[in-house]
């Protein structure tokens, strides 16, 4: 009992102190978010400031131009939660495919997908842009939110490492039973995965969330900018940067994703275990 | 969606060929194949502006303070030319640049882009800019703008961009810090040899004089007080011959930082911004840069500062006005005539530019800056002075920059790095960089 | 001969979005950047062919393309393996019962949602400043301060720890992987009177090791891609003296600073090839190692 009660406290103070240390920068941008916009460097080292001031929260919210910081986080909420739902369900159905079932040229287009997150971005997004542009899919959210619909590689080969940590026996038992593939994917196999697709929801939340260069690139109108080209609207290496707000809206724009990490992260826990299924 | 996808796949193999090839040749060429849909309207184009509905598309760079009063002076344009609507893009200067070239490269710039000097010359020569020269004294009224300032944005005889206003660099200090060092104000005919005998001082005053020079623009105008030039004209190799120019320049520069009275580059990379720059904590006397860039440090430091000229001798022949900012029109714009219009109501029209306020550098128009004059701020004030002596008391600009210049700007500095931490000496530096230089700029023969 | 038919018709049913995706929106674009890597293409005029010169120029004349390539293998071949080792014991240490386990696990990984940001630029910086807790630290235990911004080694290091710091995303996909694992192995290994590093070798690991494969390539091909970083530490500069002269870095100056966008693919190109052998070779050493449940693939 005794040593049992000593194991809980060292876990808890390396838990805690680890926890610490890594959130310490986060604290710190909080504090920060607080000070007066001209002592946050001088006062780098201090973590509590001197003055508590809000004026941060409410100029920053104002925004640029008329548009509040409440239009960018409606634009990319609407932005990142259609993409997201397009990436983790597509990206399923092609793991299913890539995982458990058996065609000629399986290996080929495995290895295409592979290649694909193997080249950098740079290099294909002037030829990209010139497509969509042929297309006259620029100036809106469509080059961002419709390739989502189409599978995302990262997603797909995270879930055909989960989906082949799943027993074959339990398919033969679905096929004997008389399930179709597609009932065995979404009656079986879904629910086994549902750790793997609440990751792939948080990762796509957060990576559409802080993306820059996909609505840079598409997005022409202030009314549609998102929270990360607003957030570096008030800072410019060549004159006045407004640091305060920029603080304080970071803190704000991290939110949504605290949220939806807050959410699904409980998913990753209690997705159902396979253990009754053996 | 399905109907749409497959029009689209269908689309792609038809353009399959041209799709990367076609980044540079359309500009005159496809423009069926680029009746963009966000552009606008249609139906006016080809026709000049007058009382039809004209949608204008225009991009800047610049952080909060620039957006917020170029919006108010885009509303009072639209207020005063009811058909014409203007949709503003704008973004910070590394981001500008990120979104700008892949819309060149799909024929989709902008119909007006704010140009930098040393993107004119990629911009202009490579068919992206429309020549602007057609449009000064019809809807540029230049009647009050000289024809140096003019001429600020010319790439060889073609006007790409419309200058929006002029900056000199000097030398931005601290009085109350100099005097530390035993001098009031540096003699308004210093010398070279004078900086030097004066910033050694500094170490021991426990200060740093000044934070370096950036190479391409102050060895620039070292070269000119000597009669030479940083690029030749033509833009296809280095302007001066002799490398001991070069050892002259920087061989002391790297001397003071070694003793201690300029900071190591790794003391300036941690610097995270104005706020905490070494002159604003008051650990640094000065720093010389362009003075659109007084106001802002000014401000941060929230103490009175001055400007001296910089060293000479030969001040007059080395020291010139640079366009701070240029207004371009895009070649793929539809209203031209439009684009050059707002241009003109930016630099002409007071009350727009009692809110820029100097902002994009000292206005080239001179009845502007009579008429603002009153409206302006004490720094802003030292800043118009010292252009207006500037005016008097410099020669005339080189050509902007040769095509490659960003390359060399980025070598130049990681030269002057080098030097700046003891890796490498003047002598062996200048001999790299005029290698390394001329074989960038023999691509523009 | 109609029942492969079938299967086949099902596959690709089923892998059909992400065929129809990779044909419509990218397929063009790799292709076109193959072909741009052989031109000489300034993004705003017609490119034109110039062979190999491209690769040419940049394995004979290019000196910061080999000092770029040696900060990115550093960068890579330390900073991956020290991300997943702190990525598998932080998932280890919360893959348990507690309460306050939610929590934690919060707190883990949040440093990853702030990921390059500015404030995460300013903290890194005071980190490792001049008189940071770093120096502090090392000065405490009898060490002379390093300027962490004056040599190219020790501002790499900085970057590499911060990749290290940044592990949630690698932790919560361990953490997934973990809960995946069958209670039942445990439970029949608990009768059997394994120990708790007896458990830890014999299952935990085993049954994990298709999404430490999957880790290792992700985090692998990742690091090579990594760009944000170094603007956080050097402003973009890749300083000091280029030690921090991340290839993507390098590329992005290629392709739109200088406008050379013909060298810029051909550099992608060559890190394609490369990262696409590192991959193969993982991907074969599986067979040894990874061990799958399923037996199909």
């Amino acid at each position: 009992m005794i040593a049992k009660k000593w194991r809980w406290s060292i876990y808890h103070i390396v838990a805690a102190g680890g926890a610490i240390v890594m959130i310490y920068p986060v604290i710190w941008l909080l504090m920060s978010s607080f000070k007066k916009s001209e002592t946050i460097f001088t006062t780098s080292t201090q973590l509590i400031p001197a003055h508590w001031i809000w004026t941060n929260y409410s100029e920053g919210w104002q925004g640029i131009g008329g548009h509040t910081f409440g239009t960018y986080i409606y634009n990319t909420l609407v932005l990142v939660v259609l993409a997201t739902i397009g990436a983790v369900l597509s990206s399923a159905l092609v793991a299913f495919g890539f995982g458990r079932l058996n065609f000629r040229g399986k290996s080929f287009w495995f290895a295409i997908m592979m290649v694909t997150l193997m080249l950098p971005h740079d290099v294909t997004l002037v030829p990209q842009y010139i497509l969509f542009s042929k297309i006259h899919w620029l100036n809106s959210i469509k080059p961002i939110v419709i390739p989502a619909y189409f599978g995302a590689p990262f997603f797909i080969f995270l879930m055909v490492q989960f989906i082949r940590t799943i027993p074959g026996e339990l398919d033969e038992a679905a096929t004997i039973d008389g399930c179709g593939k597609f009932r065995l994917f979404y009656r079986i196999i879904l629910p086994l995965i549902i750790p793997a697709m609440a990751t792939a929801a948080i990762f796509s939340f957060y990576w559409r969330w802080e993306d820059l260069m996909g609505p840079l690139l598409y997005l022409n109108k202030p009314s549609m900018y998102t929270v990360s080209m607003a957030l570096k609207m008030y800072l410019d290496a060549e004159t006045l940067s407004n640091w305060g707000a920029m603080f304080a809206m970071s803190i704000v724009s991290l939110l949504p994703v605290f949220a939806i990490f807050f959410f699904f992260q409980k998913h990753i826990v209690e997705g159902i275990s396979t253990s009754g299924l053996k | 969606m399905g109907k749409k996808l497959s029009a689209a796949i269908a689309l792609i193999l038809a353009t399959t060929l041209t799709a990367c090839g076609s980044g540079g040749n359309n500009n005159n060429t496809n423009q069926a194949a680029n009746t963009n849909a966000n552009a606008s309207t249609s139906a006016n184009a080809g026709k000049t502006d007058t009382g039809e509905n004209v949608t204008l598309r225009i991009a800047w760079w610049g952080s909060q303070p620039r957006h917020d009063y170029t919006l108010e002076v885009i509303k009072m344009y639209e207020a005063a030319h009811p058909n014409v609507k203007i949709e503003a893009e704008y973004a910070n200067f590394d981001d500008y640049w990120k979104k700008l070239a892949p819309q060149a490269a799909a024929s989709e710039l902008p119909d007006i882009v704010q140009m930098d000097i040393s993107y004119l010359s990629q911009y202009g020569s490579k068919g992206q800019l429309a020549d602007l020269t057609p449009y000064l004294n019809n809807q540029i009224n230049v009647a009050d703008i000289s024809e140096n300032a003019i001429s600020g944005g010319k790439v060889g005889d073609k006007l790409y961009g419309f200058n929006l206003g002029v900056n000199a660099v000097n030398f931005q200090y601290d009085p109350e810090l100099l005097k530390k060092l035993g001098v009031d104000k540096p003699d308004d005919n210093w010398t070279w040899d004078d900086y030097f005998a004066l910033a050694s001082k500094a170490k021991e005053a426990g200060l740093y004089f000044d934070n370096g020079f950036r190479p391409e623009v102050f060895f620039g105008y070292y070269l000119r007080t000597k009669g030479q030039h940083l690029y030749n004209a033509e833009g296809t190799a280095l302007g001066y011959e002799d490398d001991q120019l070069f050892v002259d320049f920087f061989k002391p520069l790297s001397q003071l930082v070694k003793d201690g009275d300029t900071p190591p580059p790794d003391v300036k990379a941690q610097i995270k911004g104005l706020e905490d720059d070494l002159l604003v904590k008051g650990q640094q006397v000065g720093i010389f840069q362009w003075t659109n860039q007084f106001v802002g440090i000014q401000q941060v430091a929230n103490r009175p500062l001055e400007m001296a000229h910089m060293p000479g001798p030969d001040r007059e022949k080395g020291l010139y006005l640079k366009p701070s900012m240029y207004f371009s029109v895009a070649q793929n714009s539809k209203h031209k005539e439009s684009a050059a219009d707002f241009i003109n109501f930016f630099v002409n029209d007071v009350e727009a530019n009692k809110l820029i306020k100097g902002d994009r550098g000292v206005p080239v128009s001179s009845k502007v800056i009579e008429a603002i004059k009153g409206t302006l701020e004490p720094a802003q004030q030292q800043v118009f002075d010292y252009v207006a002596w500037a005016q008097e008391n410099s020669s005339q600009m080189d050509p902007p920059d040769p095509i490659g210049a960003a390359e060399i700007i980025t070598l130049f500095a990681s030269i002057a790095e080098q030097m700046d931490f003891q890796q490498i000496s003047a002598e062996d530096a200048a001999k790299q960089f005029r290698e390394e230089a001329n074989a960038i700029l023999a691509k523009n023969k | 001969m109609r029942a492969v038919f079938k299967k086949d018709l099902a596959g690709y049913a089923f892998i059909s979005p992400f065929v129809v995706g990779f044909l419509v929106f990218t397929f063009i674009p790799i292709l076109a950047s193959l072909y741009l890597s052989f031109t000489d293409y300034d993004l705003f005029t017609t490119p034109s062919w110039v062979g190999f010169d491209n690769y040419n120029d940049l394995f004979t004349h290019d000196k910061k393309f080999w000092q770029s390539l040696k900060v990115t293998f550093l960068y890579v071949f330390i900073g991956v393996p020290l991300r997943l080792f702190f990525a598998l014991m932080v998932a280890m240490l919360l893959n348990t019962a507690s309460k306050a386990v939610g929590l934690y696990r919060t707190l883990f990984y949040l440093p990853s949602i702030i990921g390059g940001s500015v404030a995460v630029s300013i903290m890194w910086r005071n980190l490792y400043g001049d008189k940071g807790i770093i120096n502090g630290l090392l000065e405490a235990v009898g060490l002379d301060a390093v300027r962490w911004f004056a040599d190219p080694i020790a501002a790499l290091w900085m970057l590499i720890t911060l990749s290290a710091w940044q592990f949630g995303s690698s932790m919560l996909i361990f953490l997934a992987g973990l809960k995946n694992i069958p209670v039942s192995l445990y439970e029949a290994a608990g009768v059997d009177g394994a120990n708790g590093i007896h458990r830890f070798f014999k299952i935990t690991v085993p049954m994990l090791t298709p999404i430490i494969l999957f880790n290792a390539i992700m985090q692998t091909i990742g690091a090579f891609m990594t760009f944000v970083p170094a603007y956080i530490i050097s402003k973009g500069t890749g300083g000091p003296l280029d030690g921090t002269l991340l290839y993507s870095l390098y590329l992005f100056r290629q392709g739109f600073q200088f406008f050379d966008m013909g060298t810029a693919s051909a550099m992608a190109w060559i890190m394609l090839i490369i990262v696409a052998i590192l991959t193969t070779v993982l991907f074969l050493s599986s067979k040894y190692w990874v061990h799958y449940e399923s037996k199909e693939g």
